[in-house]
């Protein structure tokens, strides 16, 4: 091309390759360092990289309070990155672990650190460096402190507790009828109840909309609504000695039925599927069923709306629970500075949870909870009793958010749901899944669930 | 036009290659010979032999993914992936993508390539359209397809008039990841084939008009058997490239497997088996497994080619 | 880029026949419909976030405005990731550009112990790619310590087979009796290399290096395995994996897939004629 230009296209081309050998020289030279192209920015004494997976309201919450934080401390630098949810987080922060390249301060969910082999990819907390930044034990729920302990040594630092809600809207539900004299959903005991304010609350709902919205294709939620209710009945998972399976296939069924009913009569529309669920919660739908984090999002959205655990309708409260706590990534040089700036940040975001708790979560700082700014929060003041019904996972190391377990089970829940499995053959499914999960060996010390493989 | 002349400068002319002259080579070539290939081969040992040996050997081990030590478990790797449901649904999904996309892909791209090749206007036009998604990351193709078939807010459906739940339903989730395959990737294969109808000489087309055959005749006995050993191209690349599928599928799913498991492929369940269960020995020994189905479906081609043109002649 | 042949016009242009008028408004229907969703991403991203997700789904933004872009700008990493991809595409294309030549020519031109042995097994390398064996090569990475670095995202990239099979195909073609002129001359076997073959391969080194640059650029898999930490990520594996968890952020995500995409349309409009040669060339050569 570049000839029968004359000289103008000669120039072009000197220009062409000056800048090519420029570019080259300094992708060399860039590679050669090293180094991020952020770190030739940075001046600040003491860097504490600090990794987390919050999106949404929780993300601005948290760079709300990483900010506070940086004006309190302006010798330490956060360099904060957030990170896909679920999984692919836990796949990064295994994988920088196990490469030497791990972050200051990560963020896990609490039910995953038995799993992520503490000692090996986690390092434990400093009790003296936590004492000195204001951190003490009675403080905290006592449940979540002591899942938090490993071999005597702190491995997470909680932060929260979060909980599965039924959220809904008291427009809809007062023009059916639904709401009590306190402004709140009446009261449900039983499935029958439940279907029936279900019902009623179809009647009132305007064309197009579903009547809830309960992520019936998503495996996380529906393990965490199968959870739930399964607790709710009474359901255990495996013996003390972890030997045997103890799971109860006729209350599983019971389970699944109930779930898969809400699609099968029509309350869930099964294009509205994931995030349609609460996109349709804004746009008029009376129901959803999600986690506390979508608070902000309805706070947003300017609703009136109110929010309950999931309700009791196998007779005992208990909705699905999980916690958000920080962790110390393992690094061969921890110590230092760093170390310092990673307890101090860590200390400092648990004791001022109180902007956290504005996305919904239940601050495990329990200080936090009694201060009359707290209780005044709305609907956070609706369920925090949640608090004290807490349906978990089992105690087992393929356990926690988005863990073994979940990514096993979660789709045979799925599949019951949707309708493309019978509940019964769903049920014998999980049984045998957990069967072979508790014989399975724990990848990192190579012990079985029932040999200890790193449990609490 | 361009790519005609390409073409024929990567056919080589044998005869140069038979008709050595030994003196000069053997004099000046011997000493020098092993220095050319040496920076690739270092490069090549390090990151595709050793990785392959290593995986070899992990494989018989328990290895995790911290790197400590491991122990030696024989088979039992090999053993438990024989009888993995998961890893046969993987193995599958792999399989039925496959399956979807390489013959939509391959009629697509003759079809279009015909279309840009017969319009006699703004013929780089064409090409810049159909070529253009080939140009964006997987992860952008994925990205805004994911949008575009978004219940509720998805322009798919809107457009369309329909109600169907693209990423949320196992029936059409891998589906989707098809449709999003098929426009990002037509692209490629729609170049080899225009490249290879530009190169049909123009005389065939004469000949057979003088013969009185019209536009439907001449495609079926001149382009389309001209454009068999382009499709055999096309097919076998479309192949190897589909069966090795991950990034659409993933970030369409955020990451996940799909609904009911429905959209998880096999490069994914080796990298979930790998770096989610750190199981870093049973993950190697799927992924020889996988290396030895690639290598067969490979061979099976070239096994073909080599038939075929001894056939030929 | 002297390879463009001369386009020789087989036929005379015949004017708008009814034929010709069908075929260009079915090419132009077609063409649309290749382009409707990046336009609809372009739209996308100039809505506000609450536009972007309100029911009924429209086309045209109401309220236009840019504030994805600057959102995308003042927030994200996104310039990080750009110089990110720019370094490990550069260096890729450079270091493979360099060592492919060198083999092929080496493999083509020269006689060693073990040649042919060494020949099958690069051809033999064809058949792995990080999807193939991925954990195993991240295994390895690792113990070179090699995780998180550019030389981890970079080197692995760096022994395609195929690009060594093409530029050993084309030396394959070049006539012996340049180089043997050359030799009387008493130029060595590395002078000639690169005074003659160099020279005379521009074309095929320009579309091994398009090739290159264009799948370097592209890559996700591999990046996405060798890369945890955001301040090192190339671009599609920072929209993908750090981007994406903002997860209803659709202007913005589509801002940012436009940005990852945009440099390399830029360039393909530019270069079309040698890239469309280019990719044809490298794909041809498989046959």
């Amino acid at each position: 091309m570049g000839q029968g230009m004359g000289r103008p296209g000669l120039n072009r081309r000197h220009f062409l390759a000056a800048a090519g050998g420029l570019t080259v020289a300094g992708s060399f030279g860039f590679a050669g360092l090293g180094t991020g192209a952020d770190a030739l920015a940075s001046g600040a004494d003491t860097r504490v990289s600090y990794w987390n997976l919050f999106s949404g309201g929780d993300g601005y919450n948290m760079i709300a309070m990483l900010d506070s934080f940086r004006r309190d401390n302006p010798g330490i630098d956060v360099e904060d990155s957030t990170l896909q949810w679920g999984s692919p987080f836990y796949t990064k922060l295994a994988m920088a672990a196990a490469g030497n390249r791990a972050p200051d301060l990560g963020v896990m969910h609490l039910g995953r650190v038995t799993g992520f082999s503490p000692g090996r990819l986690l390092d434990p907390w400093d009790p003296v460096l936590l004492a000195k930044y204001g951190v003490r034990e009675e403080d905290f729920n006592p449940e979540l402190w002591k899942r938090a302990v490993i071999d005597g040594k702190l491995y997470a630092l909680p932060l929260d507790i979060h909980v599965q809600l039924c959220f809904y809207r008291k427009d809809v539900l007062k023009k059916a009828g639904l709401l009590g004299e306190d402004g709140r959903i009446v009261p449900v005991t039983s499935t029958e109840e439940w279907f029936d304010v279900l019902k009623e609350a179809r009647k009132a709902t305007a064309k197009g909309r579903q009547t809830i919205g309960l992520w019936h294709n998503d495996q996380n939620f529906q393990w965490w609504f199968f959870v739930a209710f399964y607790t709710q009945l009474g359901g255990t998972w495996f013996n003390d000695a972890r030997t045997d399976v103890t799971f109860d296939t006729d209350k599983a069924v019971q389970v699944l039925e109930f779930l898969r009913k809400h699609v099968a009569d029509g309350y869930a529309d099964p294009s509205f599927g994931g995030n349609a669920g609460a996109e349709q919660f804004v746009n008029g739908a009376p129901f959803a069923w999600e986690g506390n984090w979508s608070v902000p999002v309805f706070d947003a959205a300017k609703l009136d709306y109110g929010a309950t655990p999931l309700p009791p309708v196998f007779g005992r409260r208990a909705t699905h629970a999980e916690s958000h706590s920080f962790v110390l990534p393992h690094q061969a040089g921890r110590g230092g500075a760093t170390n310092e700036g990673a307890h101090r940040l860590a200390a400092y975001v648990v004791q001022h949870a109180r902007q956290w708790a504005a996305g919904g979560h239940i601050p495990a700082h329990t200080p936090t909870l009694s201060t009359a700014a707290y209780r005044k929060l709305r609907p956070q003041n609706e369920y925090v009793s949640a608090m004290d019904h807490q349906a978990t996972e089992p105690k087992v190391w393929f356990a926690g958010s988005t863990g073994i377990l979940a990514q096993r089970v979660g789709p045979v829940v799925v599949s019951s749901t949707t309708g493309s499995a019978k509940p019964g053959a769903a049920a014998r499914r999980m049984r045998s899944t957990l069967a072979e999960l508790l014989a399975m060996k724990n990848p990192m010390d190579g012990r079985t669930a029932a040999q200890g493989g790193a449990t609490a | 036009m361009t790519a005609t002349s390409a073409e024929t400068i990567v056919r080589p002319s044998r005869a140069t290659t038979a008709a050595d002259s030994a003196g000069v080579r053997r004099r000046q070539g011997f000493q020098h010979g092993g220095w050319f290939v040496a920076p690739f081969l270092a490069l090549f040992a390090l990151f595709v032999v050793w990785p392959l040996l290593r995986g070899l050997y992990l494989s018989f081990t328990d290895a995790n993914i911290s790197g400590d030590s491991a122990h030696f478990v024989g088979l039992d790797n090999y053993r438990e992936a024989l009888k993995d449901p998961l890893m046969w649904d993987a193995l599958g999904h792999s399989a039925y993508f496959t399956l979807l996309v390489v013959p939509c892909i391959t009629v697509l791209a003759l079809l279009l390539a015909m279309l840009a090749h017969h319009i006699e206007r703004g013929k780089w036009l064409w090409r810049l359209c159909f070529f253009l998604p080939f140009l964006l990351p997987s992860t952008v193709a994925a990205n805004l397809w994911q949008w575009l078939f978004n219940p509720g807010t998805g322009m798919i459906n809107h457009v369309f008039g329909l109600d169907t739940p693209w990423l949320t339903d196992k029936s059409y989730a891998m589906l989707a990841v098809v449709i999003t395959t098929l426009w990002w990737t037509v692209g490629f294969s729609f170049l080899l084939y225009l490249a290879a109808l530009q190169g049909i000489p123009a005389h065939l087309y004469e000949a057979a008009k003088l013969d009185g055959a019209n536009a439907w005749h001449r495609i079926l006995h001149i382009t389309l058997p001209m454009l068999r050993n382009i499709t055999g191209l096309v097919v076998a690349l479309q192949i190897l490239a589909s069966l090795q599928v991950f990034d659409q599928a993933v970030v369409m799913q955020d990451f996940g497997p799909g609904p009911e498991n429905s959209t998880r492929t096999f490069v994914q369940y080796t990298l979930e088996q790998g770096f989610t269960s750190y199981r870093v020995g049973y993950a190697s020994a799927i992924s020889i497994i996988f290396f030895v189905l690639i290598a067969a479906v490979a061979l099976a081609r070239m096994w073909l080619l080599r038939n075929r043109e001894e056939g030929g002649r | 880029m002297t390879t463009a042949a001369p386009p020789v016009r087989t036929r005379p242009r015949r004017g708008w026949t009814p034929g010709q008028i069908v075929l260009t408004l079915l090419g132009t229907a077609v063409s649309a419909l290749f382009l409707a969703p990046l336009a609809w991403a372009l739209f996308t991203s100039l809505k506000s976030e609450t536009e972007a997700v309100e029911v009924p789904t429209h086309w045209l933004p109401h309220d236009w405005t840019g504030q994805a872009w600057t959102a995308l700008f003042e927030t994200g990493n996104i310039t990080n990731w750009f110089v990110n991809s720019l370094v490990v595409s550069v260096c890729v294309t450079t270091i493979v550009l360099l060592v492919a030549a060198l083999a092929g020519y080496g493999f083509a031109r020269t006689e060693f112990r073990g040649k042919g042995v060494l020949m099958g097994v690069v051809m033999a390398g064809l058949m792995v790619s990080p999807a193939v064996l991925g954990v195993p090569l991240f295994t390895t990475v690792q113990q070179m310590g090699m995780v998180d670095t550019y030389w981890g995202m970079i080197l692995p990239q760096c022994a395609p087979a195929a690009m060594v099979y093409i530029l050993y195909k084309f030396f394959q073609g070049i006539p012996r009796e340049l180089e043997e002129a050359a030799f009387i001359d008493g130029a060595g076997r590395w002078r000639v290399f690169f005074t003659i073959i160099v020279p005379l391969s521009r074309p095929s080194l320009a579309a091994v290096g398009i090739f290159t640059f264009i799948s370097s650029w592209n890559n996700f898999l591999w990046p996405y395995m060798v890369t945890n930490n955001p301040d090192l990520m190339t671009m599609p594996n920072g929209i993908a994996t750090v981007m994406n968890s903002y997860g209803i952020q659709w202007a913005q995500l589509m801002a940012g897939g436009l940005m990852a995409g945009l440099p390399l349309i830029v360039v393909f409009v530019f270069f079309q004629r040698q890239i469309v040669a280019g990719v044809a060339h490298t794909g041809l050569a498989g046959q």
